[in-house]
């Protein structure tokens, strides 16, 4: 079995420091990697990420993550990431990475994702240049989600998992105004998704939308932004190994 | 001076209404110090309700005071939680 913990949102700044390291020093008991889902920070400063460096510094499970919207706000991002890096966070943006803690090989795909919508309520690439470069910078987001997971089937991983902030699915945003999906996510993740296969896709973004969802070819969606589990973390148990991962090339097997 | 342009024009004054105020404060929120987006403002009747889950106490107690600043005049009644940072209690097979 394998054991993965996630979180998104917790939009740490100086007031909250410490608050989540406690729960988080429980994780080797509990987990065997620690995803974070984006808006780590309230603005995206380089001192509310040390903040959140602080909660992951040393602890004894690899922690990977993605950066939000909110810590893109402040227009260092870079910035951002490196300090989580300092910090021993493996940060992504369009890259896969593989981590291991008990054996078990565990693949991770990231990048924010961006906006646009979903199938028959979606942006189109058309108009003027900003509505046609927000659709292609969500675009970009995706293709690259889609080649890291690629990438990620030659290496051998037990276990394949999609990560960004925004969503690749609605499901998991009912409770959200449906007037704002757009702003939440976007159907080119999950496409990107059910394209290369992964065996769970997780993201936060959307606080009043809710944890369960699947893509339109298999893959099981998680919302993990704080305020929709209510909790500092929540642990997701994959089985090890079905090889033959969900979703891959399932929008077409049809 | 013609009747018609002794009448005020149909919005006059509109810029005052609850429902824009609302509106400015969700801006504020969301672009001002705070950078709260997770905050929901709905007008209740003659009052406004904040519902939402923020990262700290202190964050709902900002929120909170700039809604009442914002809308002086205006009963604000404040449903926001802090988010639980317990460690959770049990996991989910994922089948």
């Amino acid at each position: 079995m394998i054991r993965i913990a996630a979180v998104g949102d917790i939009h740490m700044g100086p007031e909250s420091k410490g608050r989540l390291r406690p729960s988080f020093e429980t994780l080797p008991d509990s987990a065997d990697v620690l995803l974070l889902a984006g808006d780590l920070t309230r603005h995206g400063t380089p001192e509310e990420a040390r903040v959140v460096a602080r909660e992951i510094e040393g602890l004894a499970v690899p922690v990977v993550a993605v950066l939000g919207n909110h810590d893109h706000h402040a227009d260092c991002p870079d910035e951002v990431a490196a300090v989580l890096r300092d910090a021993g966070a493996r940060v992504l943006e369009g890259q896969a990475t593989v981590v291991g803690n008990g054996g078990a090989r565990i693949g991770v795909a990231g990048t924010k994702g961006f906006g646009g919508g979903f199938v028959g309520r979606c942006a189109g690439e058309f108009g003027e240049p900003i509505m046609k470069e927000f659709v292609r910078y969500s675009r970009r987001r995706a293709d690259t989600l889609r080649d890291s997971l690629v990438e990620l089937r030659e290496q051998d991983c037990d276990v394949r998992i999609a990560l960004t902030h925004f969503s690749p699915v609605p499901d998991t945003l009912a409770g959200e105004p449906p007037e704002i999906y757009p702003f939440l996510g976007s159907y080119l993740l999950a496409e990107a998704i059910d394209t290369a296969g992964a065996d769970l896709a997780v993201h936060g973004h959307a606080h009043l939308g809710t944890e369960h969802g699947m893509t339109s070819g298999g893959v099981k969606v998680r919302n993990v932004a704080q305020p929709v589990i209510g909790r500092a973390f929540h642990v997701y148990h994959l089985a090890r190994p079905e090889r033959a991962a969900t979703g891959a090339s399932g929008v077409r097997a049809g | 001076m013609s009747a018609y342009a002794a009448r005020p024009a149909p919005g006059a004054g509109g810029a005052q209404n609850l429902d824009y105020r609302v509106a400015h404060l969700a801006d504020h929120l969301a672009a001002g110090d705070l950078g709260e987006l997770g905050v929901r403002i709905e007008i209740r009747g003659e009052a406004v309700l904040l519902t939402g889950t923020v990262p700290s106490a202190q964050c709902r107690d900002d929120v909170l005071r700039m809604a009442r600043d914002e809308l002086p005049e205006t009963p604000v009644h404040c449903d926001i939680v802090v988010a639980d940072a317990s460690a959770p209690d049990h996991a989910e097979e994922v089948e």
